[in-house]
């Protein structure tokens, strides 16, 4: 589904990804984790080509992004931490705006499809209101929604809950659950060590550019070899103890 | 006494006319100037960008009487004659052009840059993006600053009697004159007021409009 070989991306003097490779099967879900600034934003955005990779090859479905370009990345859809909902359209409108405009696909046929995604949400009672409107759970619920409109066969998660207040975090998760139950591919970027513990395949940790530990969750949260992810796990999991 | 009021008041009318022709025309045409000129600014190509800012340096930095007369009585002088419409035409499309070019600009870069990132990964390009999710929003932004420049080009459009042409404020002080009233010089402010207050009005229902979603 994904495969990435020997990913480099620096920002001015600053290394941000070095030498990256990994894979990604269909169906899978696929938390990464690690410290700020340990360039796991800068890998999902680069995934989907809104940072340009310096070296290495990525291939979307077999395609070569490097050869088709913005093709590679209509497959993907994404979910941003500060949500990004178009504030001047209705929640509808949100949901319909790009299979309309980019896919050219009749309205009619859109608009059956985002009252089903909002259902699946929860939010279809507000599909006439604004962003504004909207609470911030209710926000992100609607641009996972928005993404999946595109119907995307690879789905990414830019830390979608770090932005939300503690007990907004639990309806924006278990929609990302129900996603994942369903067989979507997805790659979560994530401070939510429960969820990446339950719900992921694969748990891939990074630091300083690099990836540690690509592996399944049993083995980075009960028995983590490496001393940088135990002692980011003992950082982290006592932060969100004193933080609740 | 009524009579008279009404009789220069229709003479004003007349003259309101061309005010009102070259208030539309510019109103059109600079707005148009400015979203393209705005874009230039913003399109990180930098001889776009360079001419683009002496354009607006020049145009905002001197006065716009200088200006007209440059435009009536100077470019003659380089071989082209304008009548006076289509000088005052031009000049006022190019200034207010430069004003918008401005407003328009900080419209658009105050747009955040994750609407860019969510139209791109939605898979629109650079038109849709920029016609159908920032633009949009931009208008909403630069309406205030709009608004204040379409009372002053009401104003300003009164300048174009130094040359010669027929508007509102000539057809008073030709009354002025004629009658040895001070009455036309009223009527002609009454009409400004009106014009202005019709302006503030329509600016104030697109606000409203526009902020349902804020």
């Amino acid at each position: 589904m994904i495969k990435a070989k020997n990913i480099y991306k620096s920002f001015g003097e600053l290394e941000v990804l070095s030498g990256l490779s990994f894979e990604v099967q269909q169906g899978e879900v696929i938390s990464i984790i690690g410290p700020s600034g340990s360039g796991k934003s800068t890998l999902l955005r680069s995934l989907i080509g809104l940072e340009k990779i310096d070296s290495g090859e990525l291939y979307i479905e077999g395609v070569s992004v490097k050869e088709s370009g913005k093709k590679a990345y209509e497959k993907m859809g994404m979910v941003f931490q500060g949500f990004n909902l178009f504030p001047h359209k209705t929640v509808m409108d949100n949901l319909i705006e790009a299979p309309i405009v980019v896919k050219g696909e009749k309205k009619a046929k859109v608009k059956k499809r985002a009252v089903k995604l909002l259902k699946k949400v929860g939010l279809y009672d507000k599909k006439d209101s604004y962003p504004v409107q909207l609470s911030g759970g209710q926000k992100q619920r609607v641009a996972i929604a928005r993404a999946l409109a595109m119907e995307p066969d690879i789905m990414l998660f830019d830390e979608p809950t770090s932005s939300l207040d503690p007990e907004l975090v639990g309806e924006v998760l278990t929609v990302i659950r129900d996603l994942a139950a369903e067989n979507i591919t997805m790659l979560v970027v994530t401070h939510e060590m429960g969820f990446a513990r339950d719900v992921s395949d694969r748990v891939i940790f990074m630091d300083h550019g690099e990836i540690v530990s690509d592996t399944i969750p049993e083995k980075i949260f009960v028995s983590p070899e490496s001393e940088r992810i135990q002692s980011f796990l003992t950082k982290i999991l006592s932060q969100n103890d004193s933080s609740h | 006494m009524f009579d008279y009021i009404i009789n220069v008041s229709g003479y004003i009318l007349e003259g309101s006319l061309i005010t009102f022709q070259l208030y539309l025309v510019t109103a059109i045409f600079s707005v148009i100037l400015g979203i393209a000129g705005a874009l230039g600014k913003i399109s990180k190509i930098p001889l776009l960008e360079s001419i683009l800012s002496f354009y607006t340096w020049i145009f905002r930095g001197t006065p716009l009487l200088l200006q007209l007369f440059f435009a009536y009585y100077g470019l003659p002088v380089l071989g082209i004659t304008l009548e006076p419409f289509p000088a005052a035409a031009l000049t006022f499309i190019v200034n207010y052009g430069a004003y918008f070019t401005e407003i328009f600009r900080g419209g658009i870069e105050s747009i955040d840059e994750g609407q860019y990132e969510a139209a791109k990964v939605l898979g629109m390009n650079y038109k849709q993006t920029m016609s159908r999710i920032i633009i949009p929003q931009t208008v909403k932004r630069v309406l205030p600053a709009t608004s204040n420049e379409a009372i002053n080009l009401v104003k300003d459009s009164a300048l174009v009697a130094v040359i010669g042409l027929g508007d509102l404020l000539r057809a008073a002080k030709v009354a002025v004159t004629r009658d040895f009233s001070i009455i036309p010089f009223i009527i002609a402010a009454v009409f400004y007021l009106v014009i202005s207050s019709v302006i503030v009005t329509v600016f104030r229902k697109l606000e409203k409009k526009y902020s349902v979603y804020e």
